[in-house]
């Protein structure tokens, strides 16, 4: 079996269990589960600017938390005790100021698009996409690189959250949004705990890796991996490299944002935590665990540090430890496994179908030029065969 | 007045924590997101301390930076040394240890799944006597400074001064210079590049550590504090220059000060997003810092 027929044989596997699985669980791991998708769409984001083009992004709460935001923003105005001004505003309006949208608190006509549903919708994709270009356009251009792209992108995920948390009468402060109303589209509503909100999730996370795969593979995920191994050689072979950066990192942003919409139809809330540094950077730990240059790989890792994080929490003696096995496996992971569970199952593929052709175990103690030479040579035979 | 005064011991607070992670990332490349942590434990040490051993803040300041030294060499000798040459992976690896420690602290070292609890440890928040003599003000040109301030500001002054001398003036300086500069060629001289590595990690551990006593004397102590200050302290680093003194100690005043004056003129987050957006102006239009070291 080679590599890719066993990498196209899990994606199916994947898909075929994530499909399924709504078939076995109860309504709460239905919802449960649900989340973890988000988080793993998330890790494919982080998995298309890191993974391929090498662009740490310590930010991608920000560009989560954008989406997240715009939906609950919509879906805040859609609950009928909402209208025509939200309680939050009316909470923190001046006594005698006017109670429409327009004006009712600083800046709180800005929520008067999101009347709209479709337009949180667009724009929670949009907004992130166009702040990640801005950022992007901005950071490449100045050739900004490596760490300093890092720090950038966690000092404006910062800022954000703070924004976020200081205007209270805009934005509902440190409690966020909650009392959300239900998306309903064409009549049809999403139910976080039922299998309906999940579908959505998962079909969008099937879609999502579908996409990414295909650009990925084509010409642009090839001049990506260029750039992540050698920018100035990119940049020598006539490249714009600078294009190509804001590129990703802007499809990475509207791909958080995506998720972040999810997040708010599955768990009826957005808070500037969704911002946070810790989660940011948790984000980029389940991409390296499950396997950064992989876009499956990141999101089994995703699934799984969370799935296990929330079996940990259920019972009262692994809780407590829960966060310090998390931290020995970011450690183990990153001294190990740099290429996460994703490059362990390369590498057992690999190993496997070698010995399986050779008909015997491999030799040991031959170097690696003449280990690779006799792999060709036996992809050779085979493909005459 | 005041606010300038306030301003300079954030400025200070941070220079301190500043200062060890400079040394860190300017000479070893490593990006210790665990520098927070050395803080929190730092300020822990300072807790424990008054509480069962009877000491003072002052007798602190050492007992602080030798825990915390520790931590850094164990910390060195475990896992950072096995990243050189490997910058993000590095921050990666720390965060974890930051995780580590933080909920090493909040389940008493992992007595408290015995049941057995240390006072001053979990997840509480804990808070530290100053003593009287510290908790007075002076009057300095008409304004009111407090004595605590100027107490931290005198040893922030006081610590980037020995650091100076340990880096210019003594052969483990001159070694640690060498190494950063050019780690091969000093390890090809006979410097022993690995015990440097080590030593300096331990060193900036231990600042961090003194940063942590002088910060549980105005702040809760609890098991998360740290990270706010690894973020600023990392950005005050990277906005000085990487691997200047000088620069670090120019950049700590000038982001303490935004910091403080803005809070004052407008309001505390607003002082902090200021100071985030003025980092990020520093590092998109002079991505090598305020004040560059000159490399041959």
């Amino acid at each position: 079996m080679t590599y890719r027929t066993a990498s196209i044989i899990a994606y199916i596997a994947f898909f075929a269990v994530v499909l399924a699985l709504p078939l076995v669980l109860n309504s709460f791991w239905t919802n449960r589960v649900a989340i973890y998708l988000v988080y793993s769409i998330c890790a494919i984001g982080i998995s298309m600017s890191w993974g391929y083009a090498g662009i740490l992004s310590l930010g991608q709460g920000l560009f989560f938390g954008m989406g997240a935001y715009m939906l609950a923003m919509s879906l805040t105005l859609a609950v009928p005790e909402n209208n025509p001004v939200p309680q939050l505003m009316l909470l923190n309006m001046e006594p005698n100021a006017v109670r429409d949208l327009c004006c009712v608190t600083t800046g709180s006509f800005l929520w008067i698009p999101f009347r709209s549903i479709a337009v949180g919708m667009i724009a929670g994709i949009v907004v992130p996409c166009i702040l990640a270009a801005g950022i992007g356009y901005v950071m490449f251009k100045r050739r900004t690189t490596g760490v300093y792209v890092s720090i950038i992108t966690l000092a404006f995920a910062l800022i954000g959250q703070l924004l976020i948390i200081n205007n209270q009468p805009l934005t509902g402060g440190f409690n966020g949004l909650a009392d959300l109303a239900l998306l309903e589209i064409g009549g049809f509503e999403f139910d976080p705990y039922g299998p309906s909100a999940y579908y959505a999730v998962a079909l969008t996370l099937i879609a999502v890796i579908l996409l990414a795969r295909y650009m990925l593979t084509g010409r642009i995920g090839q001049v990506l991996k260029a750039i992540r191994e050698d920018e100035a050689r990119a940049r020598y072979l006539g490249y714009d490299v600078e294009n190509f950066k804001v590129f990703i990192f802007c499809v990475s942003a509207g791909v958080a944002g995506l998720a972040g919409m999810l997040f708010t139809i599955t768990s009826e809330f957005a808070t500037p935590s969704l911002m946070a540094t810790s989660l940011s950077i948790s984000m980029v730990i389940w991409a390296a665990t499950g396997g950064r240059a992989s876009l499956l790989g990141a999101c089994v890792g995703a699934l799984i540090v969370n799935f296990v994080g929330s079996l940990a929490s259920e019972s009262a003696t692994f809780q407590p430890v829960w966060p310090i096995i998390l931290g020995l496996l970011f450690v183990f992971v990153v001294l190990f496994m740099p290429n996460g569970i994703a490059g362990i199952f390369k590498a057992f593929i690999e190993r496997s179908g070698r010995t399986e052709r050779l008909g015997e175990a491999r030799p040991s103690g031959k170097t690696e030029r003449a280990d690779k030479s006799e792999r060709v040579q036996t992809e050779l035979t085979a493909r005459e065969a | 007045m005041e606010t300038f005064v306030i301003g300079l011991s954030i400025a200070s607070i941070l220079f301190m924590v500043a200062l060890g992670l400079a040394i860190i990332y300017g000479t070893m490349n490593v990006i210790n997101l665990a520098h927070g942590e050395m803080v929190m434990i730092g300020a822990y040490t300072t807790v424990l301390a008054t509480k069962h051993l009877g000491f003072n803040i002052y007798l602190c300041l050492p007992l602080a930076f030798l825990v915390t030294a520790t931590f850094g060499l164990i910390i060195e000798r475990t896992v950072v040394r096995r990243l050189y040459g490997r910058l993000l992976d590095t921050l990666l690896a720390t965060w974890g240890i930051a995780l580590i420690l933080q909920q090493l602290i909040r389940i008493h070292f992992g007595l408290g799944l015995f049941g057995i609890e240390i006072d001053g440890l979990g997840s509480d928040l804990q808070n530290v006597p100053v003593p009287a003599e510290l908790q007075q003000a002076i009057q300095l040109f008409g304004a009111n400074i407090p004595v605590y301030r100027a107490f931290v500001f005198v040893t922030a002054l006081a610590l980037g001064a020995i650091t100076w001398l340990v880096m210019y003036r003594t052969r483990f300086g001159s070694q640690l210079r060498a190494v950063s500069v050019a780690r091969n060629t000093a390890a090809a001289c006979g410097i022993n590049d690995k015990r440097v590595n080590m030593l300096a990690f331990a060193y900036g551990s231990g600042l961090a550590g003194i940063a942590g006593v002088l910060v549980s004397g105005f702040k809760t102590v609890s098991p998360d504090m740290g990270t706010p200050y690894v973020v600023d302290a990392f950005l005050v680093v990277v906005a000085g220059g990487v691997g200047h003194l000088l620069g670090t100690l120019a950049s700590a005043g000038i982001l303490g000060e935004v910091q403080s004056f803005v809070a004052t003129w407008a309001n505390d987050v607003y002082g902090r997003t200021v100071l985030f957006a003025v980092v990020i102006f520093i590092l998109l239009f002079k991505p090598q810092g305020l004040f560059v070291t000159k490399s041959r």
